[in-house]
């Protein structure tokens, strides 16, 4: 019995050291190291950086402003409050951002264009053929790996020299003879940046509302999707992913947001129950699509937007149905063949406001025009434009809306963008 | 015996004619009605029957007048009217106009020297003129290749309204309007054989949301039950001009029953272009955006008016 028990003990000893080397093995196999560079005075929690432009938001426009005002040669700061880049593209998992052709041909293009294609290239992903006529409006749209393009957009931030502050939001803005002390806080950190310039890519003018200038909101908001997968492998940049609407998803504040996001994971594990599938890939938070929009210097309204009027002052094309989404879904009316809309620089600044100019789906715009408006190409648009307009402001110590259209119209084009025709 | 049988014969004849008559008076005034025009076909069908049994009966003398001169006349003048009613000039066309029924395929198509008139009203309530006027390529005497048909809101075929007059032809040259029906007609067939309901076969939109119709019966479409639901479908034209070396171009636009709209112009979409399809081994056909290579093919055709007059 003794022996027999020890030759038990002998093969079972045998056999996990077998399978507890190969585990081992495996886990040496997949595991690559990193060094992050030591944070100075990391453990002082105050910290002030003098910059010329400060982006909030580093979402869908904000890190291509950011990027577009560092190349620009501006001080730039990024603070973003969520661990990474991209917004809705990447940490929304919509990752097929918009449209960048319209009628056969490009219509934007600069900084967002280049992550996109670089995203996908090193993917090994396909770009669409915009002299193909799509059937449907998003068969052009681009579909990239959600991962690799909030990566690509943190090296070209840095490239640039832009520095960036994950987990990090304003929360005091300080009007100052030269522009504006804003003071951040994130964990462990208390930051006080003095800038010249603020681009505010917050999706909801966040710091448009703290410095109490005007903002539009509807009573009711358009659902917001939860983006998962069931059942299935997820393959990024190549599909899309499940949706789950989520009715009355509200951005305006932490409290709104937390209850959106419960909401959304609630009703996907209901739904994982239900079906019996397992929950394959699952993104970290809702997409929103609705919630503040700034009350420019004016405000494009659907009839500008349908009928493609080229403003005087366009900085960038938009292109997208109008897609207003309801709790019934969503009935997209393209627009007519040939109408491109255009976005103006003073969409994009706030009424009788200085030194601040936003840049995303708070562009001030009717509901409808937002509604197109608000899709991800055309925030990166604004987002470049912001991040020029901002730049040349900063140098010359004036205000965007003053900056000369011409000078933004020609660095635009320098850095890759598409200006419109009339302009 | 035989006496009642000729009575009973010509009677039922003449009250045959009788039907015959009024239901074609009824199908020539009325609006297409599938009871009067069946009735009238199915009448006609007896009433041939009943023909030949008359000529049977009355033989002898039928062959009496075949053999005088009348019969010559009388033949010039069937050869005739048949020929002219085949032709349909000006003044018979007008006749046929003032017919609220434009036959069983309810439509009319009419080339002329300025373009083309397509008329299609498959209800009273329900009147569509399509108005192609001719552009500076447009060649009469060599008429272009046209395709007409509806789509539903996934891109579907769901009614070819008029086919190219040689089917052969157009079939090799109108290719998109070809590759659409060539998938219809796969997909009914594969419903044929599946029992399952066409929407079943097909591959509708459910991702963007943008399809929320998909519906492939025609009247829902046209002819709506409930003018609130939206069910939005497109009208395509696919026009050729032969000999001129550039391929067919494809118009459209898009009708919605929830924003009606008396008068619409079509917008140029593109041409079509062969694409393989690597993954399924397939013939795929998509629309191009038409390129600084066109010229004579965009100056075929110089406008196309849609009229709706949903009464």
């Amino acid at each position: 019995m003794t022996t027999s028990n020890h030759d038990d003990d002998r093969r079972d000893f045998l056999k996990k050291s077998v399978f507890g080397t190969a585990a081992a093995g495996m886990v040496i196999a997949s595991t690559s190291h990193a060094t992050a560079q030591t944070v100075a005075d990391a453990a002082e929690p105050e910290v002030t950086n003098d910059v010329d432009v400060l982006v909030v938001g580093g979402g869908t426009a904000g890190h291509v402003a950011a990027i577009q005002a560092g190349r620009a040669g501006a001080k730039t700061l990024i603070v973003e409050r969520n661990s990474q880049l991209g917004g809705t593209t990447t940490t929304g998992g919509v990752a097929f951002p918009g449209l960048f052709d319209a009628w056969g041909k490009q219509v934007i293009a600069g900084i967002g264009w280049e992550l996109v294609k670089e995203s996908v290239e090193l993917d090994g992903g396909q770009l669409p053929n915009f002299a193909r006529v799509p059937q449907r409006h998003w068969q052009n749209q681009v579909y990239t790996n959600q991962f690799l393009y909030a990566i690509l957009a943190e090296e070209k931030c840095a490239q640039a020299g832009v520095d960036i502050a994950f987990y990090e939001f304003p929360q005091a803005v300080t009007k100052t003879d030269n522009g504006w002390q804003v003071d951040c806080v994130g964990f462990g950190t208390n930051r006080r940046v003095r800038c010249k310039q603020i681009i505010d890519c917050t999706g909801g003018a966040e710091v448009v509302g703290m410095l109490g200038l005007p903002r539009l909101k509807e009573e009711e908001r358009q659902p917001g999707s939860f983006l998962f997968m069931l059942g299935k492998e997820h393959q990024p940049g190549r599909n899309q992913i499940h949706r789950l609407y989520v009715h009355g998803a509200d951005s305006t504040n932490s409290r709104t947001a937390t209850e959106a996001n419960l909401t959304g994971r609630k009703s996907i594990l209901a739904k994982v129950r239900k079906e019996k599938k397992r929950l394959m890939h699952l993104q970290p938070e809702t997409g929103f699509r609705e919630s503040y929009r700034i009350e420019g210097e004016t405000l494009i309204t659907v009839n500008d937007y349908t009928s493609g009027r080229i403003f005087d002052d366009a900085i960038s094309y938009a292109f997208y149905p109008v897609d207003l989404h309801t709790k019934t879904g969503v009935r997209p009316k393209p627009l007519k063949p040939g109408k491109v809309p255009t976005i103006p620089l003073r969409a994009l600044i706030p009424k009788a406001s200085r030194n601040i100019i936003v840049a995303g789906r708070c562009v001030s715009s009717d509901r409808l025009a937002n509604s197109g408006l608000r899709v991800q190409a055309s925030c990166m648009g604004m987002g470049q434009a912001a991040g020029v307009a901002a730049a040349l402001a900063a140098n010359a110590g004036t205000t965007p809306l003053e900056v000369p259209i011409s000078e933004i119209h020609t660095l635009l084009r320098e850095h890759g963008q598409i200006v419109p025709d009339k302009a | 015996m035989k006496e009642r049988n000729r009575s009973f014969v010509s009677l039922l004849t003449a009250f045959s004619f009788v039907v015959l008559v009024l239901t074609g008076i009824l199908a020539f005034i009325r609006p297409f009605s599938i009871q009067i025009v069946g009735l009238h076909a199915l009448i006609g069908f007896i009433f041939v029957g009943l023909i030949a049994l008359h000529v049977a009966n009355n033989f002898n003398h039928l062959s009496r007048y075949m053999r005088t001169r009348i019969l010559w006349s009388t033949l010039a003048i069937t050869v005739g009217l048949t020929a002219l009613f085949l032709w349909q000039p000006a003044p018979i066309r007008s006749i046929l106009s003032l017919s609220q029924n434009l036959g069983p395929a309810l439509d009319r198509f009419e080339m002329k020297d300025n373009g083309l008139v397509y008329h299609y009203s498959p209800s009273p309530k329900y009147k569509m003129v399509l108005t192609i006027r001719a552009g500076k390529a447009f060649d009469a005497k060599t008429p272009p290749h046209v395709a007409i048909w509806l789509e539903n809101a996934s891109f579907y075929h769901i009614k070819t309204l008029r086919e190219p007059d040689d089917l052969t032809v157009g079939r090799a040259t109108l290719h998109y309007w070809d590759f659409k029906v060539r998938g219809w007609e796969q997909a009914k067939r594969k419903a044929a054989k599946s029992e399952k309901e066409l929407k079943e076969q097909l591959d509708v939109d459910g991702v963007s949301g943008a399809t929320q119709n998909s519906s492939f019966d025609p009247d829902d479409y046209v002819l709506p039950t409930d003018q609130d639901i939206p069910m939005p479908y497109r009208l395509l034209i696919e026009i050729d001009q032969p000999n001129d070396d550039q391929p067919s171009l494809v118009y459209s636009v898009i009708i919605d029953n929830s924003d009606p709209r008396a008068f619409q112009l079509l917008d140029l979409m593109g041409y079509p272009k062969r694409e393989d399809d690597e993954n399924n081994d397939k013939e795929m056909w998509a629309l191009y955006f038409v390129d600084e290579r066109f010229d004579s093919a965009l100056e075929l055709i110089n406008s196309a008016l849609l009229m709706i007059d949903r009464n």
